[in-house]
């Protein structure tokens, strides 16, 4: 489903974020990638989605070459792949629902399909309460639960998610994991970057360890 | 669901987020219609001026007196229309002349009691076209004039021409430094207020990119809030063109009037100013965004 071959991202000026990065993530499979903070964690994800382009190597994501797409193409991909941003990345000034229904508006899901399909990943995320606020009005959990919907509810084959737990405690943590579970029992590829061991521990799946931008262990 | 219920459904999306961002549109299209509106003064100003300081030159004329017993009229005027520049003939024969004469002396007709014979000789009044009005080319008008056999003298007002011209010459040098500064300055305003409008929502259009949206889905509310930002924007210089006509023209003393003329038919002008606001709207908003969408 992912396969990157020898990908190294340097930023300018900086010191390498990625060197020679090669692995290869089977349909369904559910990874954890692990390491200390700025062992390149998100660099990794956002290589995956696209929005970062590696200085060296190839990607193919569910059997396409990021390199060999177009900019018209890359749209379609993305709607492929679910993505969970560490910082939410929600719009401020829509409300929760808008904010889960643009994932399918920009599909072209016809209304009726997607405020019956909001409101059922809003109250699968418990959130149908909030349907109508603003996300500045809701808990830091609250808005990380807004941003799992919005990636889940398009059911992507792909889910990538940075630091989906950071803002949570313990008992949302599992209950955070335990969902993206339940879309990996669906078939759903599922690729979670954290640095709770914990969790890690908890669930005892494959994991990616990363250490100043190299696979480790 | 089908291509065009889509596009239906982007359409409605982008009227609604027309309507949440009222304050900003309309705080653009205003400034986008204070811009035009100054510009477009400034042009009418100097279309009348330029045209004022024209017609003044249309008192450029020649005046070529003919030999007694020389050719027919026809062929004097088809001479002359052949030079280069000349616009216009008007052949005055000898009893034109001295009939004119006589309108000129009423009441006091006794001055030509002793005249039995026409003195006047019959002449031809040149007007030359708008490109020849100038010291120069009436100067070569004439000297064609002169080395004709049936002419006897010619006679044209060197200084007006001299006067006439520069004062063209000094206006529309002015006018290209003021329309170039001005232009600039336009431009500048219009596309800071639309680019700053378009970045308060750089956020949701890397997020709308994130999210798979295509550049055709995000770019169509802009364009559709730039053609609304421009409509109105028209209107507005529309407006303010409008009112400082009305306020102006009773102001200022008769003989001055010409400089609010409208210089060209009033539908003219509004076709146009609504269609550069449009353009200016749509432009200044589908360029401002077009860096975000790299995303």
């Amino acid at each position: 489903m992912i396969q990157m071959f020898h990908v190294t991202k340097n930023y300018e000026g900086g010191t390498p974020a990625l060197t020679d990065i090669t692995l290869k993530i089977a349909k369904g499979d559910f990874i954890f990638i692990t390491g200390a903070s700025g062992a390149g964690k998100s660099t990794l994800l956002k290589i995956m989605f696209g929005s970062e382009p590696p200085t060296e190597g190839q990607i193919i994501i569910d059997g396409r070459n990021y390199f060999k797409i177009s900019s018209g193409e890359l749209p379609l991909l993305r709607r492929r792949i679910g993505f969970v941003f560490q910082d939410f990345k929600l719009i401020p000034n829509k409300t929760v629902f808008e904010n889960v229904a643009l994932a399918l508006k920009v599909m072209g899901v016809s209304p009726r399909e997607i405020k019956n399909r909001v409101l059922r990943m809003l109250s699968y995320v418990k959130l149908q309460h909030r349907a109508n606020f603003k996300p500045l009005c809701l808990s830091g959990g609250e808005q990380q639960r807004v941003a799992i919907a919005r990636a889940l509810v398009k059911e992507p084959a792909i889910i990538l998610a940075d630091e989906p737990t950071g803002n949570l405690d313990p008992a949302l943590s599992v209950e955070t994991i335990e969902l993206f579970k339940e879309v990996n029992n669906r078939g759903t590829t599922v690729v979670v970057a954290t640095h709770d061991k914990s969790l890690i521990e908890r669930y005892g799946r494959k994991t990616i360890h990363l250490e100043n931008g190299r696979l480790a262990g | 669901m089908g291509a065009s219920s889509n596009l239906l459904y982007i359409f409605t999306d982008a009227l609604r987020s027309l309507r949440e961002n009222m304050v900003t549109t309309a705080l653009t299209a205003v400034t986008l219609g204070v811009s035009l509106s100054i510009f477009s003064i400034f042009l009418f100003v100097f279309i009348n001026l330029n045209a004022a300081i024209n017609s003044w030159g249309d008192r450029t004329q020649i005046v070529a007196y003919i030999k007694d017993g020389s050719e027919a009229p026809d062929r004097i005027r088809q001479a002359v229309l052949g030079i280069p520049g000349v616009k216009s003939v008007e052949f005055v024969s000898k009893e034109k002349a001295l009939k004119e004469l006589k309108d000129e002396l009423k009441g006091h007709e006794a001055i030509l009691a002793g005249v039995d014979a026409n003195p006047l000789p019959a002449s031809v009044e040149i007007k030359v076209g708008d490109l020849y009005k100038n010291p120069g080319a009436v100067t070569a008008v004439v000297d064609r004039l002169r080395r004709m056999d049936w002419v006897e003298d010619v006679q044209f007002n060197r200084q007006w021409i001299e006067k006439v011209s520069a004062l063209l010459g000094f206006v529309e040098l002015a006018a290209v430094f003021m329309g170039v500064f001005l232009a600039a300055a336009t431009v500048f305003i219009i596309s800071n207020t639309i680019r700053l409008a378009v970045y308060a929502r750089k956020e949701e259009i890397e997020i709308m990119r994130l999210v798979g949206a295509s550049n055709r889905f995000i770019k169509i509310p802009f364009f559709i809030e730039g053609v609304v930002q421009g409509l109105i924007g028209g209107l507005v210089a529309l407006l303010i063109i409008g009112a400082g006509r009305y306020l102006v023209a009773a102001k200022i003393p008769p003989y001055f009037s010409f400089v609010v003329e409208a210089p060209l038919p009033v539908p003219v002008i509004i076709v146009i100013l609504i269609v550069s606001g449009v353009t200016m709207g749509v432009a200044g908003s589908l360029i401002s965004m077009a860096k975000f969408l790299r995303v």
